[in-house]
């Protein structure tokens, strides 16, 4: 069991980790504004900088996803979760992990698959900053990895306890309408 | 007759996933995934992943978690304290008395807040419990709070603004302006019902504040100044065109962490807490986004919304007729998905079919807005009820009852608007075009 106590710290650290990335990310985002801001106002140009602004939005947006799911922030219709008896909601939410999990998992293969290609053919950025584009696109398949594991996490807890592990917050989730 | 049968499937595999509970948002992967599968031989995973990554990675959309981000940071200042100080001794002799605090500071805390139960929560946290200290009626109270929140929605800036501009490829900057004139048009309504009522009800006796002179008014309200101030910059520079929507979100992030260090709420904990909170929330509406552009293009290829525009061109339906249908169409689905979702759900279909009618791309964005709006407070899952029943305890039927004028006056908002279009696009028209464009 000590096994398994080290790989739940393990799971935990890696979502918090990713979500800390995450918001570094958009920070970042906040930079990049506001120094590309002040050049235009001061006549100079900075290159590329909407392109680097948009990757650390799909940066701070994939690394976010585990996050998100274990704080109940993502939105679901819940109606008939609602409805159902403690039973049969386990199994319906068994149902939804195991979609969730899967369509995470494809993601996940097809992204490091495009990266790989990426890399392989060396694509450069159609935009001004002519990064290699595997390099943002890593982002994409690390947080979408780390969401597949993370729902994956959750439907292995339904399935031996019968509960998931998300804190549902109705505050947190109303923040986004 | 095999194409039917496809979209039947089609249709049937999004109703399972989203009515199961999937996340909406991988939700909507799903279905498009099913949908590339049937009706086309793509290889889906790369379709998948270069639409998504194209998605996910655009500029424009960065103004999102930055306005949530503006939001948050507002949210755990002083600011709802000060609005209720600083509002009710101006609001205090009007009809209606202190529920104006409610609508008043609504508006005001919607043009620096996106999110519709933000602004719920930010002025109701202060003005239900001062209000009921008064004792103005409690359905009076919690029923204009529900309303005059959706304004957050509706006034600049605007998640489901930004999300509509994503999806239907327009300016957010224009859609913005495009809000402004319908959201005070809206506010002034609710404060029209609210003086009305305080005449003919005859509950309405509240206890009266001692009146203020001029110079106390101005002393009490001297810490709204700076938010008044905030407005003004990140709108006006947007409508000025100095900055585009996701730089004056920039500037607005700025402006507020500013405002919370001047009240010294700014510290490493609020910081780190609505840095963390806009984070997810962006990502929730992130993962829908994702979802939703690869459904649209999956959408594309099942020839549904091609379909449909071409039936509505042959129905020749007028204009008023197809608003009519939308409207009740919407409300239907706002019984069910919030409404985020609902806009990216149907705009795929829903685009063409209003283009093909004529109808202005901004001004529907502004008539999306309103029907969604009254999905926000009405039962089963309007997210202004859940709010205000985790805030105030009461049952969901007294406050969805309580919110019910509301959401008449909502509907009367609508006939205004395609009566007289010009409130949603005389700001658009004027504005100055930005630098940066978008």
């Amino acid at each position: 069991m000590v096994a398994m106590r080290v790989l739940r710290r393990l799971l935990d650290w890696l979502y918090t980790g990713c979500g800390i990335l995450a918001a570094i990310f958009l920070v970042a985002i906040l930079l990049l504004i506001v120094l590309q801001m002040s050049a235009r106002w001061t006549g100079e140009i900075f290159p590329g900088a909407p392109e680097y602004a948009g990757y650390c939005m799909a940066a701070a947006s994939f690394f976010a996803f585990a996050s998100a799911l274990n704080h109940g922030s993502h939105i679901r219709v819940s109606i008939v979760l609602n409805l159902l008896s403690r039973r049969a909601k386990r199994i319906v939410d068994g149902w939804c992990f195991l979609i969730g999990a899967a369509l995470a998992w494809y993601f996940t293969y097809y992204a490091f698959q495009a990266i790989y290609w990426s890399w392989l053919f060396n694509d450069i950025s159609q935009g001004q900053d002519a990064s290699p584009i595997w390099i943002p696109q890593m982002a994409m398949g690390i947080g979408a990895g780390v969401f597949a594991i993370a729902l994956t996490d959750n439907l292995l807890h339904v399935l031996f306890f019968g509960d998931n592990r998300i804190k549902t917050d109705i505050i947190e989730q109303s923040h986004g309408e | 007759m095999d194409q039917v049968y496809l979209i039947v499937i089609f249709l049937f595999v999004l109703f399972l996933l989203l009515g199961s509970g999937v996340w909406v948002g991988l939700a909507l992967l799903g279905v498009a995934f099913v949908g590339v599968e049937l009706f086309t031989t793509r290889p889906t995973g790369d379709v998948m992943i270069t639409n998504i990554w194209r998605a996910s990675s655009s500029w424009t959309l960065t103004a999102l978690p930055l306005f949530i981000w503006m939001g948050e940071i507002l949210f755990r200042t002083r600011l709802s304290e000060d609005m209720f100080r600083g509002l009710s001794p101006w609001l205090a002799r009007l009809p209606g008395g202190l529920v104006h605090t409610n609508i008043v500071g609504c508006t005001v805390f919607a043009a620096v807040s996106g999110s519709s139960a933000a602004t719920l929560t930010t002025v109701g946290k202060m003005s239900i419990p001062e209000l009921r200290k008064r004792e103005y009626p409690e359905t009076m109270v919690i029923g204009t709070l529900a309303g005059a929140a959706t304004l957050g929605l509706m006034i600049p800036p605007s998640l489901t603004l930004i999300v509509y501009g994503v999806q239907v490829n327009q300016s957010i900057t224009k859609l913005f302006m495009a809000g402004i004139l319908p959201g005070l048009v809206l506010a002034l309504m609710f404060m029209g019902y609210v003086a009305i009522m305080s005449q003919v009800s005859s509950k309405f006796k509240p206890a009266k504040d001692p009146v203020m002179t001029f110079t106390e008014k101005v002393k009490n309200s001297r810490f709204l100044i700076p938010v008044i101030l905030l407005i003004i910059v990140v709108i006006g520079s947007m409508y000025l065109g100095f900055a585009t929507a996701t730089e004056a979100a920039a500037i607005g992030v700025i402006g507020s962490l500013i405002l919370a260090a001047s009240q010294r709420s700014l510290n490493w904990k609020s910081f780190s807490t609505s840095l963390m909170g806009a984070m997810r929330t962006s990502a929730m509406i992130a993962l829908i986004l994702a979802g939703a552009a690869f459904l649209s293009q999956s959408m594309g290829f099942t020839g549904l919304p091609r379909g449909l525009a071409d039936l509505i061109a042959e129905l020749d339906l007028t204009r008023f007729e197809l608003l009519m249908v939308l409207l009740i169409f919407y409300i239907i689905l706002g019984c069910f998905l919030d409404g985020i979702s609902s806009v990216v759900l149907t705009m795929a279909v829903v685009e063409p079919m209003i283009v093909q009618a004529g109808i202005d791309i901004i001004w529907f964005g502004i008539f999306v807005v309103v029907v969604v709006e009254m999905a926000q407070i009405t039962p089963p899952i309007g997210f202004n009820l859940f709010v205000l029943q985790g805030m105030t305890n009461h049952e969901m039927n007294f406050i969805a009852k309580a919110a019910f004028p509301m959401f008449l006056i909502m509907v009367v908002m609508v006939f205004l608007l395609i009566l007289v279009p010009d409130i949603a696009t005389i700001l658009p028209e004027t504005m100055w075009e930005s630098a940066g464009g978008g």
